[in-house]
């Protein structure tokens, strides 16, 4: 092959291959035009296997040119390649394509019982000040549920909360506990000073089911017994708790009341989260009932063996279900016991 | 205890409104629980008096009347004709209002007679809760004068809640006591003011106290002469508004003092009582008397009676009979006033199921020193109201016990309250601000407790007071006590804490059922009634006994939701049931019930939650919990399916059970569809928790994993093969998962195939394909020999 010839023949099959590359349609199109334009039987090949019989400077300069022909071939099929896998790849992705608004799978969440909640997040509170978990039976004894906590066999307190008796023969005095208050007597029959407990738990009344009274609810107390213990120490307790439970902004208000157990007793309210303390149709006239506390009475102290001269303490109690649904705005308390699953699941993110 | 307000005022005239009163008293511990206002809206209604009652041309029901006030003559037409001409009525001529009507009264034509306004009723003035006709005002009513002035008909009623340790509040006079010391006003307690004629009472009434323990004071004072009729209007009004119905002059005499000065008093005909005598003394065992309230009454010795010389007329302190009762034919009155010992008189109430307005101020605790002052006033009262004549002096037995003395030391109170220190004077001015006579010293204070504060014992209860009066509450400071311990949780509720979090991750739903049972659900689980704890006064037949478990809350849990057409329902709870034991066993217990399509929407596929659910939260909540050592056995009892159920056994201690429960108790319960239940207690599995948690190498060369598929028997428990697939393979034996089940097709009747993947590694290399094959083989022979499995190829 003459020089001038296989000169000629580079240039054109370097147009053809453009022109193949350009016009193959797919990857499987674009693989034939490389066999045609590089292959062994392409014009391409022929010049290359020619080279051997050229003269030196020829097969130079020749084969200087057979190389760039090839790698500008090479740069266009590649260019093309890239082309059309893309094009390849965005065929595939369409056609998997979903509808991202369809529901994703989901897992069933599970959630803790609104009165869990709230019992959790009171108690850490306490825990946080140094207070323990205790807990007491359901079924008490008149010692622990009255008669130590300063409530007598002929006091009028008693009359006050009807209680539910269980009927065991041989023991009389057994019923179910009205308040988780005989906690704090087990406890201090248990132990010596200092005393800080806080005790969550179920009690019972003899209450007809209705929007705001059940025969079963729960009551979380809490009991400080130690030298030097104050009402002033009350107070600080139970506005930082308040403040921990309901925000920085909480006030709280105390107001003589009376509890056989405590004295001086006192309720607790606590002003309105709702509209601040300024009056709403959740508080009325911006405070909350919350809480009952007081001192603990120093008979009750000389009932487990203290020296109610040397050790004071205080004690509070409130009902989870009124904090509950005060917290949550839920208007009967029935909805607590029956177990609706989409009232439960309304609290999978309740803190 | 509903105080009206404008009564209160005669004894602390103080002129603060309604709201700024009531938030001064709520303040020292008197809580107004509600500002009721009965007569709000009455204005311009005025004594008229009727000049004649015609027939309505156009009406047998209606009345025409003409009356007259100081503005003239008007014609009114009225539903009832008992006034007559004559009479004074009140009258509410166009403009007016009255408090029962929301618009002023008008000009309005009644068939065809023009009415100008109208005449009023009892009720229409709530006066009295009497609406059967006209009111008729007394004969000396001013002609023209407003009805609401001239009866006290305005001002507001305090509705205040009584704690039981302060019976002194349950009266008008005690509020107005608290009301003095909050405004400052001073009290006027006017004398009883009773004018006496010559005749002793001693002459004509005996008094015999035989049990001075149980009545320590007794008088008896006599009001001779009495014409029963109605009691004065603004006494009428009073009563109402307090909440008692107006009987006649004598009773409401007695119930107006009651409610005045917060003493009962009770009044008999004297001609009805034999031998003219009380007898205060115990009941005869068995001893029967007719309460007033109709029902005979059976009472025992510790029963305090008020008797005459053959038999009882009232139950002391609570309640008296028909058979002295004061009547229209009564003449003679003997009031009764007395001091009872409160325990003895809350046992009989509480023992009759009897609570009265007396039994109720009894009980907590009367003052003795009121015994005198109330029958003084109520006999003058009687007398003034019924035209009667209170004879002279009384005759009684008993005594009144003198005041008690307790001390505060100011400096114990400072401490108890965390104030700054409180001074002798201090304590000193506050007590006597509310009653107390004292005599203070800078170290302690004594103080004579007036005889109405029965409450206050002991030196505790000076201390609130002091902090009690002139809000203190309000005025101490806060502080935070000096903790010198970690808080925390003991482990059983921290591991409670832990349980109902596993169980929450598993997608259920915490519930809390009431820890009642109805026999039905003993009987349910098979309990005989004997192993329950029966309550003895139960609210209903339904919660007459605690839950022995908690199966049936969590079964009425779903049934709640599938009345709803709620589905799908995965719920757990923890709680406690009872049992007879010794003598009564508290056993904590965590259960779940799941029913209902699994599938969670358009993706997955259709099934029904079942017995592998329950199983596999049971295996999660275990691990997670650490306990490791735990097994399934039998089959549980009814109410669960025999072939899709087991017992549950935790480190060799039954602990409970997982399985559906029984089609047919499904179908009892109107359950549809499958449910798994599974309840363990708590306690074995806090028992039976390893507690140990260490690292252990994971694995650096992966494993070769093989499919390892049987043919083997129907009836070879999956569970029984896969442990001896473990133990043959030995320690080269890594993960083992059963990844299939099927029967049919290809495998012969009455077998099956079970396929698992099988992990086989050691942790220092790779293992070869000839060590894995002789693993299997291994494997092969011990099943084929074992169950006559057959390895496929």
């Amino acid at each position: 092959m003459e020089p001038a010839e296989a000169l000629r023949i580079l240039d054109e099959e370097l147009e053809n291959g453009r022109a193949l590359a350009a016009a193959a349609a797919d990857l499987a199109a674009l693989d034939r035009a490389q066999t045609a334009a590089l292959g062994r039987k392409s014009r391409y090949s022929q010049v290359q296997k020619s080279l051997g019989g050229l003269a030196p400077d020829d097969r130079r300069s020749v084969g200087k040119r057979a190389n760039e022909v090839r790698e500008e071939l090479d740069a266009a099929l590649d260019a093309r390649r890239a082309e059309l896998q893309a094009v390849a790849e965005s065929g595939l992705l369409a056609a998997d394509r979903v509808d991202v608004s369809l529901p994703g799978r989901r897992r069933p969440l599970g959630s803790l019982h609104p009165l869990t909640i709230t019992e959790y997040a009171i108690v850490d509170v306490f825990t946080r000040m140094g207070f323990r978990v205790a807990e007491g039976p359901e079924i008490e004894t008149d010692w622990y549920n009255f008669t130590a906590l300063n409530i007598p066999p002929d006091h009028p307190a008693r009359s006050m909360k009807d209680s539910l008796f269980v009927d065991v023969e041989g023991h009389p005095d057994l019923l179910l506990r009205t308040e988780t208050s005989a906690v704090q007597i087990h406890t201090m029959e248990e132990q010596q000073p200092p005393v800080y407990i806080v005790s969550p738990g179920r009690v019972y009344r003899r209450e007809t089911l209705d929007a705001t009274h059940s025969a079963v609810f729960h009551q979380i107390e809490g009991l400080a017994v130690d030298e030097g213990i104050t009402f002033a120490d009350l107070k600080g307790t139970l506005e930082a708790f308040a403040k921990a439970l309901f925000g920085p902004d909480q006030r709280v208000r105390f107001s003589p009341s009376y509890f056989p157990f405590v004295e001086p007793g006192a309720q607790v309210d606590v002003s309105c989260f709702k509209c601040a303390g300024t009056g709403c149709r959740t508080c009325g006239n911006g405070w909350i009932e919350m809480l009952g506390a007081g001192m603990v009475h120093p008979a009750v102290l000389e009932n487990v063996g203290y020296d109610p001269e040397r050790y004071t303490g205080f004690a509070f109690g409130m009902g989870l279900e009124r904090v509950a649904m005060i917290r949550y705005g839920i208007p009967d308390i029935r909805l607590f016991f029956e177990g609706d699953v989409r009232f439960l699941e309304q609290f999978v993110s309740a803190g | 205890m509903k105080v009206v307000l404008s009564w209160l005022r005669e004894f602390c005239p103080t002129d603060l409104p309604a709201d700024e009163l009531a938030e001064a008293l709520t303040a020292v511990g008197v809580k107004v629980e509600e500002i009721l206002r009965p007569w709000d809206g009455l204005s311009g209604v005025v004594v008229a008096e009727v000049l004649e009652v015609a027939d309505h041309p156009d009406s047998d029901k209606l009345c025409v009347t003409r009356v007259r006030t100081t503005n003239g003559e008007a014609t009114v037409v009225a539903g009832v004709r008992n006034m007559e001409a004559g009479d004074l009525v009140p009258y509410a001529p166009p403009g007016s209002r009255v408090p029962l009507l929301p618009d002023p009264l008008e000009v309005r034509s009644l068939r065809g007679v023009e009415s100008e306004g109208m005449l009023c009723s009892p009720r229409e003035l709530n006066v009295a809760d009497v609406h059967t006709g006209i009111m008729v005002l007394p004969s000396d009513s001013p002609l023209g004068a407003d009805v609401g002035e001239r009866f006290g008909l305005a001002d507001a009623v305090l509705d205040i809640e009584i704690e039981p340790n302060r019976p002194d509040l349950m009266s008008v006079i005690g509020v107005a006591r608290e009301a003095s010391a909050v405004t400052g006003v001073p009290l006027t307690i006017p004398d009883a003011g009773v004018s006496e004629g010559e005749e002793p009472a001693t002459d004509v009434a005996r008094v015999e106290v035989v049990d001075l323990e149980r009545c320590p004071y007794y008088l008896a004072r006599v009001i001779r002469g009495v014409g029963l009729g109605e009691s004065p209007v603004t006494a009428q009004a009073r009563l109402t508004a307090a909440g008692m119905r107006p009987i006649s002059n004598v009773v409401d005499a007695t119930n107006y003092i009651l409610l005045e000065v917060g003493h009962p008093l009770h009044p008999f005909d004297l001609s009805l009582l034999d031998g003219a005598s009380i007898i205060v003394r115990r009941a005869e065992e068995g001893e029967e008397l007719t309460t007033l309230d109709g029902v005979i009454r059976s009472l025992t010795g510790e029963d305090l009676l008020i008797a005459d010389r053959s038999r009882g007329v009232a139950v002391a302190g609570v309640m008296g009979s028909a058979a002295a009762e004061v009547s229209q034919a009564t003449t003679d009155v003997l009031l009764e006033s007395a001091y009872f010992q409160p325990g003895g008189i809350l046992r009989t109430a509480r023992r009759l199921g009897l609570s009265t307005e007396a039994s109720m101020r009894f009980e907590r605790g009367a003052d003795p020193e009121a015994v005198a002052f109330a029958a003084g006033r109520a006999a003058h009262l009687i007398a003034e109201w019924s035209g009667g004549t209170v004879l002279a002096g009384a005759a009684e037995a008993g005594s009144v016990s003198p005041r008690r003395h307790v001390s505060v030391r100011p400096q114990r109170a400072s401490a108890v309250l965390g104030t700054g220190e409180l001074t002798g004077p201090e304590v000193g001015r506050r007590l006597a601000s509310v009653g107390f006579v004292v005599q203070d010293r800078d170290d302690v204070v004594d103080a004579e407790v007036p005889s109405f504060r029965v409450d206050v014992q002991c030196e505790i209860d000076l201390i609130e007071e002091i902090v009690r009066v002139d809000r203190g509450y309000e005025r101490i400071g806060a502080t935070l006590p000096e903790v010198r311990q970690p808080g925390g949780m003991p482990p059983p509720y921290a591991f409670r804490r832990r349980l109902r979090e596993l169980l929450v991750r598993q997608g259920l739903a915490e519930v809390r059922s009431l820890s009642f049972a109805s026999a039905a659900d003993l009987d349910l689980m098979g309990d005989p009634p004997d192993r329950a704890i029966r309550l003895a006064n139960p609210l209903s037949a339904e919660e007459g006994s605690l839950r022995t478990r908690l199966t049936p809350g969590l079964l009425r849990a779903l049934q709640h939701n599938q009345a709803r057409n709620v589905l799908t329902a995965r719920v757990f709870e923890v709680g406690t049931v009872f049992r007879a034991g010794a003598p009564v066993d508290e056993v904590e217990k965590v259960g779940f019930a799941i029913t209902g399509p699994a599938s969670h929407g358009w993706s997955d596929p259709d099934r029904e939650l079942d017995f592998f659910d329950a199983r596999g939260i049971v295996e999660v909540v275990l691990e997670g919990l650490g306990v490791r050592d735990w097994t399934l056995g039998e089959p549980a009892p009814m109410p669960f399916h025999p072939g899709r159920s087991a017992t549950v056994t935790v480190a060799g201690r039954h602990a409970g059970l997982v399985g559906e429960l029984h089609p047919r108790v499904a179908a009892d319960w109107d359950l549809s569809g499958r449910v798994a239940i599974a309840v363990l207690a708590v306690e074995a599995l806090r028992s039976g928790v390893d507690p140990d948690v260490a690292y252990a190498e994971v694995p650096r060369f992966p494993p070769a994993r093989r499919d390892l598929a049987f043919i083997v028997r129907e009836d070879v428990p999956a569970g029984d093969l896969r442990s001896a697939l473990l133990d043959a393979g030995g320690e080269v034996t890594g993960s083992v998962e059963l990844f299939d089940v099927f029967a049919g097709g290809p495998i012969p009747e009455g077998k099956r195939n079970l396929a698992f993947s099988v992990d086989f590694r050691v942790p220092d290399r790779t293992l070869t394909d000839d060590e894995v094959d002789e693993a299997v083989a291994r494997i092969a022979t011990r099943l084929a020999a074992d169950f006559g499995a057959e390895l496929r190829g």
